[in-house]
């Protein structure tokens, strides 16, 4: 598959059949990935996919075994030194020197990929000033907050101008303020580096220009986040009422309906496209639910969140895991153990001597 | 401190660090068996303040209270009625799931039987059982957080601190996990827990911001919502001639004395409203009966939306 279009002669990632293995354990089985130009490349999928290999794959740390296995031109199965110089690449667990203050930990950066003086300030302080670390140039890493540590590992990447940027799960505990900074920077670097990241948050996933969603080690579906909404075979509608609970646990007697389960303020109810009898019936039997939970019910486009739940279950059927969320398997704990909790309520029953 | 239902209380609390103050006469009450959204900025105190609740540190001045124990004056004796959950799991590598799971039950006091019989529960009911006698480092992150949950409420703790517990972990295994949070708060236990995934304090009874060591707001997400965001938009649309229906005209005239803003679009109208009420809900749910053909969409705010809003503010 063949993804966007060149900006401008970026040779990007071509990769047919990758295959990484750990000993006996194969963490990616064969990953064909071809990605032009400069955008925003975003990794997801579920825990134990092979996010982080793959990741670790494309910074030349890792030998690999492909069919072509080209990144910016560099060939993952020789020499990776040249590559080495034209990507920044920021780990989960990365390290900054935490007795060093911001303004030294670039330096060390800069030193190492060769900028002095002007030209470092030229590249810095842009960046410091665009992730308002500027003010805390002079603060030990250390004893940064993690937001602010997670900004200086990306200004740290971006220093040498890289021509791609790795970047496993930048924002893992960052606060919305944080990562709206950090994802402010990737979209305007997009046009001159291939940005390539990892993320949890639906929000960010539906900020990247291409997806690929990994499973158990391969690329099972590659596109825009539109494309690959547009492929989820479910309907998604939304049930409101004052107990949303009882309103998913009611849509679930409705027989052609998928998954349902609540948040705060409803319900959300999938329904298999294969199975549908139509919205408009859709939306009158669960307005016509026994005892009336639901008030309004709309039908609405498949989001983020319903598209990569979807894409977690289509692989999900044999591997021991857990039933997908909001499955009947899910009710309520058995009667043994809710009663053995409840009595844990009796006064001074929790507390041991 | 007398609001009889509350399990956690703090009063004024206050925790500074030399000229730093983490954390400003902080006021917060947990109902029992609710859970308890505690969200704020990174370095906005909530770390300090968790340490604080669960006797880790002293506060500067202050009171706690947390299930009835003076948690400042027995930081110790709290520990029997709490369970805590880091955002890093502490799972020994070298032990197996299992072998963790005793170790643990070992330091809580409880006898084998005791321990088999919470263990063959918490294992089924966290799809644990599988993964027993694998070790923590061959597990996904999701699995590890399943493991530290069972670890954290094997006690049976009448309260859980759960210090951003889907950090890292992916949107399946997040819903998962607030499934069990859910069941965990059906069954009685209340659930105080922070998390960055803003979408997950609609899962939560009560929300509470912090920033800079204050409490900025607090309230359930419904009251959030009205007070800190634009609020709903339900936009009904369908056939021209439904504008002019008598039913659209009876829906406007008892919408409007809620203070409900009621616009006409070409489509069809827009309602506007600070939250969700049972009674316009319920009119515009007729509507949908009597005209199928009815197309209706909800615009809820996001709660980050809301987080911004109260970030924003100057302090």
């Amino acid at each position: 598959m063949r993804l966007g279009e060149t900006h401008r002669p970026v040779p990007g990632l071509r990769l047919r059949g990758l295959v990484k293995h750990f000993g006996a354990k194969v963490a990616l089985r064969g990953i064909d990935l071809e990605v032009d130009g400069a955008r925003i490349l975003g990794v997801v999928g579920p825990d134990g996919a092979g996010k982080t290999t793959l990741l670790r794959c494309l910074a030349g740390l890792l030998e690999v075994e492909a069919e072509e296995a080209l990144v910016l031109g560099h060939d993952l199965r020789g020499d990776v030194t040249a590559l080495k110089s034209e990507l920044g690449y920021v780990p989960q667990s990365f390290s900054l020197y935490r007795d060093l203050s911001v303004h030294e930990n670039l330096q060390v950066t800069a030193r190492l990929n060769g900028l002095f003086g002007d030209e470092f300030a030229a590249r810095a302080n842009p960046l410091l000033e665009r992730t308002g670390l500027a003010p805390f140039v002079d603060r030990q890493a250390g004893a940064l907050s993690g937001g602010m540590k997670q900004k200086l590992a990306i200004v740290s990447a971006l220093l040498s101008r890289p021509r791609l940027i790795l970047l496993d799960e930048p924002t893992a505990g960052v606060d919305v303020l944080a990562r709206d900074e950090i994802w402010a920077i990737l979209r305007e670097r997009k046009h001159e580096v291939l940005v390539v990241v990892s993320t949890s948050y639906l929000e960010e996933v539906e900020d990247c220009d291409l997806l690929v969603y990994l499973d158990d080690g391969r690329a099972i579906a590659t596109g825009s986040p539109a494309e690959l909404r547009a492929s989820v075979p479910l309907e998604l509608y939304r049930a409101w009422g004052d107990e949303p609970r009882a309103a998913a646990a009611a849509a679930r007697s409705l027989p052609y309906v998928f998954a349902s389960r609540a948040t705060g303020s409803h319900a959300r109810i999938e329904v298999r496209r294969a199975d549908t009898p139509g919205t408009e019936r859709v939306i009158a039997d669960l307005l016509a639910l026994p005892e009336r939970p639901v008030l309004v019910a709309e039908r609405m486009a498949i989001d983020t969140e319903s598209m990569l739940l979807s894409l977690a279950r289509g692989d999900r059927g044999g591997n021991g895991g857990p039933p997908g969320p909001g499955t009947p398997a899910n009710a309520a704990p058995g009667p043994g153990d809710r009663a053995a909790a409840t009595s844990n309520r009796s006064p001074g029953a929790g507390a041991s001597p | 401190m007398s609001t009889p239902d509350a399990i956690i209380r703090a009063e004024g609390l206050t925790r500074r660090f030399g000229d730093f103050t983490a954390v400003d006469d902080l006021t917060i009450r947990v109902a029992t068996g609710s859970i308890f959204a505690f969200l704020g900025a990174n370095g906005s105190g909530k770390s300090t303040t968790i340490r604080m609740l669960i006797g880790l540190l002293t506060p500067t001045t202050g009171e706690i209270e947390v299930d009835g124990v003076d948690v400042i004056r027995n930081p110790r004796l709290v520990r029997d009625h709490i369970g805590y959950m880091g955002q890093k799991v502490s799972l020994y590598q070298g032990l197996s799931v299992r072998e963790n799971v005793e170790f643990y039950a070992g330091l809580y006091g409880l006898d084998a039987a005791a321990l088999r019989e919470r263990w063959g529960a918490l294992s089924e009911r966290l799809s644990l059982r599988d993964v027993e006698h694998e070790h923590p480092a061959d597990l996904p992150a999701g699995v590890r957080q399943r493991t530290g949950l069972a670890l954290s409420t094997l006690h049976r703790p009448r309260v859980l601190f759960l210090d951003e517990p889907t950090a890292g972990v992916d949107v399946h295994n997040r819903a998962l996990f607030w499934e069990l949070i859910a069941e965990e708060a059906r069954a009685g236990v209340t659930v105080f827990v922070t998390t960055h995934f803003l979408e997950e304090a609609d899962y939560c009874d009560r929300v509470c911001f912090i920033e800079s060591g204050r409490l900025e707001a607090d309230g359930t997400p419904a009251e959030l919502r009205a007070r800190w965001s634009q609020g709903y938009r339900v936009r009904l649309a369908g056939d021209a001639a439904l504008a002019d229906a008598p039913d659209l005209r009876r829906l406007l005239e008892r919408c409007a004395p809620d203070g409900i803003e009621l616009r006409r679009t070409p489509e069809g109208v827009e309602i506007a409203a600070g939250q969700l009420g049972r009674e316009w809900l319920r009119a515009v749910g007729d509507l949908q009966r009597t005209h199928p053909s009815l197309r209706v969409s909800v615009d809820e705010p996001p709660m980050t939306g809301i987080f911004r809003a109260l970030s924003g503010r100057p302090a």
